[in-house]
């Protein structure tokens, strides 16, 4: 245990270009957004980095844009202005849930949506939401941008698609209307919690029948996952609870949760059971259906 | 409503003087007792720290920091046991800006802290018996300085085979934890009250059950913290976060190996205690003491949060098997009871926290036969201490399931079987002793269950099988007033007016948070003064008043507050005197009342508060006072565990309601319903924010709150990541409490105290109500949603 940080260059960017010059440039770097996983992963000495990179006042990535078919949000958005943003309100509220449910709001005043996103921790609140609403991210280096689809962009704990000078740029997310959809979260206590486990899902329907169901769920697996089994089985089958209590099972088939501290394996696979049922019970509600 | 029933005073010293008799403590005491009209007693009296500590002014051991200052960091052991080979201390030493590298042989006194056995280094000498004990010290010109050479003492351990369950340690005999015990049982009580054969061959009903309950962090906002200082006021003087400051004078004067009276203490504003700081505190000093000793330089010391949560004590975590009987009539006939605490690699406060359980292991009720046996028993885990409740939250748990499920087996009321065996005035408690006065718990409970409309619920509740079930419970509690048995307790403080009218007391009672000082002890001053409120001051937890006991034990404004009490009223007598002669009237006729001196009913003979003052310094009156007062004890039989246990017992009752969810195990406590009977309450608002703050601190150890070791005793959730305590949206709606003053004849104003209180039933409560709601009996701690959710499961309990 120990708590002093190890010496590091600082650089900081004051534009985007300029932090793409200084990645290109340095090699054994570290991006510095809000700091809020950062700082405490050198104190802990999960990285040892010669050199660090404070991109958090680069102002112009730090955005809603509402396009009308979808919703952009730059990666060094304040997770506060995302819960008290009226477009993310209107269009994705799923999003503004759980946001609101992270943290506390000193954390989510510095915490940006990119950084929760980029730390890759299987427990990230954002995940789940963003993967039901099928969103994608917009990466950017010197060599150009190209975009990944949220699903491919975590690739482990701590682990993510980004190529070594590579930064997130920002979310983009479809506006789909008419889906219905919820995020439920089961922490230890009722706020400024990590997550035992928290599943988003989004439903469309269509005459009584599932035309589309997604499923993802935090905190049981090295990253977050889609419980497509579970989403397969729903798809065109009517809306029943039978149905939904059957379909919430099959999450087991996607999930491979380990016990730590924070809950056991075994109670970890049987909340995500709940919570899935629970959730996809109040995505239909959003859309007035009750089951 | 107000009682008074005193038995006979059963000690009277002879002062034989006549003059002497006007000041002697027992005498000023029960005249303050029997006072009908009150000035500021008894009204909710804003603090006088409040608004310093609203705006952030106030000051704590960190914010006396000045750069230039030497900075320690402790180096912790990494083995849970074993025998230290070596120390090398050379390559920590080369590092820029270290000034020294401590370790045990550099202590210059004893390396002895242990306060109830003489089993405890303050720097491990030998070995290590815990994963977290300190082993070295490193100084440094500053923080990073000393962070970084921290890294490079290396130590050399020989492991040694190490054992965390208390129930295996107690068995064994290869593997010590302090070999010159010879055994890993560190201490044993034991009561035995008539004869439990014959109490279990009269009951119809029998339950026999194992209880287990946990430790818990003290969590306080403010870590432990020491700031040394050679030669300023002439001694070393140490400011320091520590409940006692005469304690850790005496620990820092044996440490260092100089007279106590070359060491002075000063405790600023403390961000809580619970005890913790009661134990650790003089520990920290001593180490920032050590420092400053060896270096010549002022020295600090700031645990993180992950040293604080490794190395001090934590309540006790506990095992408790428990029989007990009842006849059909619901009266109890007897309990056997053995409670097990794992006291970790030191003794520390072990054995009176043990006393303490076994002497409450009944619970407030009589019962005419009772066996307990009580094992402190050591292992490779960071040791317990001292925790709001001492040792009586864990087993008032078990006796309270083991009467919810002794009313279940008759078929009565849980509220009404206890209060068919309620101790109330002219019973005995299993220690055999009779209860001459103060104990107004049963009228406690009956309004308690009235107010939070007991009855209806546990009927409605308790019954439903769907996802969301709803249960009512209740936890009755009691705690003895002052140290156990005949262990010695006593009271002190100074006060002196000054010129212009203003009074100061100077007290070792300590502000750390619950107000005692800034709140209970101005009202006591100004009340027994006449002096107007604003014109007391008191300045607190310094070794430079009169030792007046520690600020733990709930005594801070009970025993601890008899002190300023007895000064000034000492203080009063000679001002009635004065008064009456400058009034022409009788002592007794003086009233001193807002800054106003005159005769009663006689408004026209008026001279103020400053006058009487200046005359008193012209005419030769002492305007200064100590208030000493040695509580008298009872006598004490360990062997058998009967006799006077404690002068006096305060008593505290909650009902609290809550619902399961039965899929997910989550626990909401909707409203708790507190009770206290703890004699006078001096200011109900400051009673009232320690009850809410024990409630909601009880509800975080029974639903959330746990320590996770891993196999080799290290603690794997020493932060605020996963060591989980409730927060502002967790807490429940706490109603108003009632309230039985219930006057002790020795407290300031017949107070008890109530630090503790509201806590030790908190486990007890929220367990039954969630048994209540299950139909499932919970007997182990704590409670948390997954522990719940396999109940559940286990039970069938849902689909
Ligand atoms: C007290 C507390 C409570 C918390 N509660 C929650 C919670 O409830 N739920 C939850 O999910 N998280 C929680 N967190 C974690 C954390 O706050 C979030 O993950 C936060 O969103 C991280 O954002 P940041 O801007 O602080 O990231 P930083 O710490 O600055 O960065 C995190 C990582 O992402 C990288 N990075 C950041 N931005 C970019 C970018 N644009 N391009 C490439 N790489 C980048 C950094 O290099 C770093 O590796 C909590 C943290 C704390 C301290």
């Amino acid at each position: 245990m120990f708590y002093r940080i190890p010496k590091f260059n600082y650089y900081r960017a004051s534009t985007l270009d300029e932090a793409l010059d200084l990645v290109s440039s340095l090699n054994d770097f570290k991006v510095l957004a809000g700091g809020t996983d950062l700082v405490i992963d050198l104190k802990v000495r999960r990285y040892t980095v010669k050199n660090v990179v404070d991109i958090s006042r680069i102002k112009e990535l730090d955005y809603i844009a509402d396009d009308g078919d979808r919703v952009r949000i730059g990666a060094l958005t304040k997770l506060q202005s995302i819960a008290d943003s009226p477009i993310i309100r209107e269009k994705v509220p799923v999003l503004a849930d759980a946001v609101r449910e992270m943290a506390s709001w000193q954390i989510r005043n510095i915490a940006t949506i990119g950084g929760n996103l980029c730390n890759a921790s299987p427990a990230a609140d954002t995940a789940p939401p963003l993967y039901v609403l099928n969103a994608t991210l917009r990466l950017v280096s010197k060599e150009g941008e190209r975009e990944v689809p949220i699903a491919e962009f975590f690739l482990g704990p701590r682990k993510t698609a980004l190529r070594s000078k590579e930064l997130l740029k920002e979310i983009v997310i479809p506006h789909e209307p008419g889906c219905g959809a919820s995020f439920l979260k089961l922490g230890r206590r009722n706020s400024f919690t990590l997550s035992v486990v928290a599943v988003a899902t989004l439903v469309k329907v269509v005459e009584n029948k599932f035309a589309d169901v997604r499923i993802a769920l935090n905190s049981v697996a090295p990253t977050p996952v889609r419980a497509r089994k579970a989403e397969e089985y729903l798809k065109g089958k009517e809306v029943s609870l039978d149905n939904i209590t059957e379909a919430a099972k099959l999450v087991l088939h996607d999930i491979s949760p380990i016990s730590d501290v924070r809950a056991s394996a075994e109670y970890r696979k049987d909340m995500s059971v709940v919570l899935t049922r629970d959730s996809l019970i109040k995505s239909l509600e959003r859309i007035g259906i009750k089951v | 409503m107000i009682r008074f029933i005193f038995g006979r005073r059963n000690y009277y010293p002879s002062s034989g003087e006549i003059m002497a008799s006007m000041e002697d403590p027992y005498v000023l005491i029960d005249k303050w007792l029997r006072a009908k009209e009150f000035i500021v007693v008894g009204k909710g009296v804003a603090r006088a720290d409040a608004l310093e500590k609203a705006l952030g002014k106030a000051k704590y051991v960190e914010d006396y920091f000045q750069s230039g200052f030497l900075f320690i960091k402790q180096v912790l052991s990494t083995e849970p046991h074993a025998k230290i080979k070596g120390i090398n201390v050379e390559e920590a030493l080369r590092k820029p800006k270290v000034v020294k590298v401590i370790t045990a042989s550099d202590i210059p006194g004893e390396n002895q802290v242990g306060y109830a056995l003489p089993d405890q280094p303050l720097l491990a000498e030998g070995k290590v018996r815990f994963h977290g004990e300190v082993v070295a010290l490193v100084v440094a010109e500053d923080i990073d300085a000393a962070l970084e050479a921290s890294e490079f003492v290396r130590i050399n351990y020989e492991p040694l085979p190490h054992i965390l369950d208390p129930l295996e340690a107690l068995q064994r005999k290869d593997v010590l934890v302090h070999e010159e015990v010879g055994s890993n049982i560190a201490f044993r009580t034991r009561i035995r009250k008539g004869n439990v054969e014959e109490g279990f061959s009269k009951a119809d009903v029998i339950v026999e059950n194992e209880y287990r309950t946990h430790h818990q962090d003290h969590l306080y906002l403010e870590p432990e913290g020491a700031l040394a200082i050679p030669g300023l006021d002439g001694r070393l003087t140490v400011i320091t976060a520590a409940q006692y400051p005469h304690l850790a004078q005496s620990i820092i004067a044996r440490v260092l190996g100089v007279p106590a009276s070359d060491i002075k203490v000063i405790v600023p504003y403390m961000g809580g205690g619970f005890g913790g700081k009661d134990d650790e505190g003089p520990l920290t000093a001593a180490k920032a003491a050590l420092a400053a000793y060896l270096t010549g330089q002022p020295s600090f010391i700031l645990y993180t949060r992950e040293e604080s949560m490794r190395s001090h004590p934590k309540r006790e975590a506990t095992i408790i098997k428990y029989k007990s009987g009842a006849s059909r009539d619901g009266k109890l006939t007897a309990i056997d009871v053995t409670i097990v605490h794992d006291t970790g690699a030191y003794a520390n406060r072990g054995p009176f926290i043990l006393w303490r359980a076994t002497v409450h292991a009944s619970g407030p009720y009589h019962i005419p036969h009772a066996k307990v046996d009580g094992y402190c028993v050591y292992t490779n885990k960071v040791y317990q201490g001292s925790f709001r409740g001492f040792g009586n939250p864990s087993v008032q748990f078990a006796a309270e399931a083991q009467m919810d499920e002794l009313a279940r087996k008759l078929g009565i009321d849980p509220v009404e079987f206890r209060l068919r065996n309620m101790l109330r005035p002219g019973l005995t408690t299993i220690t055999n002793q009779l209860l001459d006065h103060s104990a107004g718990i049963a009228d406690a409970v009956e309004q308690l269950a009235k107010v939070s409309g007991w009855y209806s619920k546990r009927r409605e509740y308790g019954v439903s099988t769907g996802r969301f079930r709803r249960g009512i419970g209740i936890g009755v509690a009691w705690h003895g007033i002052s140290t156990s048995r005949g262990v010695p307790d006593w009271s002190n403080a100074y006060i002196k007016i000054d010129k212009d009218g203003s009074v100061t007391a100077f007290t070792g009672i300590v502000e750390m948070g619950q107000g005692s000082p800034t709140s209970s002890h101005r009202q006591i001053v100004a009340e027994v003064l006449g002096a107007p409120i604003e014109k007391i001051k008191v300045t607190f937890g310094t070794s430079d008043a009169p030792d007046g006991g520690a600020t733990h034990a709930s005594r801070g404004t009970s025993i601890g507050a008899i002190g300023v009490l007895v000064a000034a009223a000492k203080i009063r007598e000679r001002l009635n005197k004065l008064a009456s002669e400058l009034l022409n009237c009788s002592p007794d006729e003086v009233v001193i009342k807002e800054g106003k001196v005159y005769v009663r009913g006689d408004i026209e003979r008026t001279i103020t508060w400053e006058e009487l003052i200046k005359h008193a310094y012209s005419r030769g009156v002492d305007l200064s006072a100590t208030g000493y007062f040695f509580l008298p004890k009872g006598k004490f039989d360990d062997t058998v565990g009967q006799g006077q246990a404690y002068p006096a017992f305060s008593y505290v009752a909650m009902i609290a309601e809550v619902e399961v969810d039965t899929e997910t195990g989550k626990v909401r406590v909707l409203k708790v319903w507190p009770a206290l009977a703890a004699g006078r309450i001096i200011n109900p608002q400051q009673v009232e924010g320690q009850i809410e703050g024990a409630a909601v601190q009880g509800m975080g150890y029974v639903l959330m709150e746990q320590l996770v070791f891993d196999d080799k005793g290290r603690l794997l959730n020493p932060d605020l990541t996963d060591y989980v305590v409730p927060t502002a949206l967790d807490v429940p709606e706490i109603a108003k409490p009632v309230y039985v003053e219930d006057l002790f004849k020795y407290g300031p104003f017949g107070a008890k105290g109530v630090g503790e209180m509201a806590l030790i039933p908190a486990p007890a409560a929220i367990a039954n109500a969630v048994s209540h709601a299950l139909g499932v009996r919970i007997t182990k701690l704590p409670i948390t949603p997954e522990a719940v959710y396999f109940e559940v499961k286990k039970h069938g309990l849902i689909k």
